[in-house]
């Protein structure tokens, strides 16, 4: 949250909730950003995005909406939005903030001159700290291209591998499309073929999530992300052979958050009261039929 | 829009995985855990004005987005519950 206060960025979080619940759960969980209390889902339907999957007549979890995120800027203009069809993650932080800095999602840029190696160079990285549960952070394949070369882009022509990231398998990791670069149109000289390709340095990003068996506490804090990134590169006289990266990153997994308990003497006790509260919320749904 | 939903899993030694591979306790398709699949409503568009929002905050205070926001970005939040 100090990332977003830094950065000059209002945080806001609306849901069906009632009020005394939503002040609950930021008493406990010691939250600072703005939660919205929209127990009638007015603003929710407004929107046009109440969850129509669950039946009105069904559940006390009728009225929430298909959850999701939206990016405005000073003027108030809609410039990113985020929505997962799953409940098991959500875009991380780090995601965000970086949309927006106004970086794009992923970057290829021209070296200078003097800053340029022979040969494929290939880093990998988390950005991020650690692997929470349902927070989506990515891996970050960068490469660097000598100049004057190119590596190909996904899909390759035939024949040729393209720049790619491979995760070993592992159940404990959920992994999205890879986020690739815009590519570049090259053609060989004296011929009339062309070909999609990256120069210079590039990112590759790799969206991954851990998933429920995973939970942070006891031996179960931290998890190897292993894998190769691929690559071949050309100039226009020359391919070199397929070039490869092992990698094994051990990165560390947060345990769940407890919230705060304040102590006896206190006026009241800092818990979420979510069984009071979900009793609430099945009466109100029953009053509402 | 009819919103297709997640049904399809398999049972694993923790509890249900489904056609992502995250696993939980319930099966997909049963109550909380109905993930939409395909295209499903997600409001207003890239581009367009925020809708303003004017219902009240955690404290009971009454709120309008765009005042309380004045001429600084934001991010706005839909989420599911804070109680379950």
């Amino acid at each position: 949250m100090q990332a977003f206060d830094d950065a000059g960025i209002r945080v806001y979080a609306l849901s069906y909730d009632e009020q005394a619940a939503l002040a609950d759960f930021a008493d406990a969980y010691n939250i600072s950003y703005t939660f919205l209390s929209d127990s009638t889902s007015k603003v929710i339907r407004q929107f046009g995005i109440l969850n129509t999957i669950i039946a009105e007549d069904d559940h006390p979890w009728f009225g929430i909406p298909y959850p999701g995120t939206y990016l405005l800027d000073a003027e108030g203009t809609i410039t990113h939005k985020f929505f997962e069809n799953n409940l098991a993650v959500r875009v991380g932080p780090e995601q965000l903030l970086r949309v927006f800095r106004g970086e794009t999602f992923a970057t290829q840029k021209h070296l200078p001159l003097d800053n340029v190696p022979t040969e494929v160079t290939a880093t990998v990285f988390l950005d991020g700290e650690a692997m929470a549960l349902s927070v989506q952070r990515e891996l970050v394949a960068q490469l660097t291209v000598p100049l004057g070369s190119h590596v190909y882009a996904s899909p390759a022509p035939e024949g040729i591998v393209a720049v790619d990231i491979e995760i070993d398998a592992n159940p404990l990791l959920v992994l999205r499309d890879i986020v690739r670069p815009p590519s570049e149109t090259h053609s060989l000289s004296g011929t009339a073929e062309t070909f999609q390709v990256h120069h210079g340095q590039l990112a590759l990003r790799l969206p991954v999530t851990i998933n429920g068996m995973v939970t942070g506490a006891g031996n179960n804090n931290e998890i190897v992300i292993a894998g190769t990134v691929r690559w071949q590169s050309c100039d226009d006289e020359v391919c070199d052979l397929p070039g490869e990266y092992r990698f094994e990153i051990k990165v560390p997994v947060e345990a769940p958050v407890i919230p705060q308990i304040r102590v006896p003497d206190a006026e009241r006790t800092i818990e979420p009261r979510a069984g009071e509260h979900f009793q609430h919320m099945v009466n109100r749904h029953k009053e509402s039929l | 829009m009819k919103v297709e939903v997640e049904t399809t899993a398999r049972k694993t030694e923790n509890g249900w995985a489904d056609q992502d591979g995250f696993v939980g306790p319930f099966r997909p398709g049963n109550g909380p855990r109905n993930d939409p699949r395909g295209d499903f409503p997600t409001g207003p568009e890239v581009g367009e004005k925020m809708p303003n929002v004017q219902c009240r905050d955690s404290r009971g205070q009454t709120f309008d987005l765009h005042a309380d926001r004045g001429n600084t970005p934001a991010l706005f939040m839909f989420f599911r519950s804070a109680v379950w």
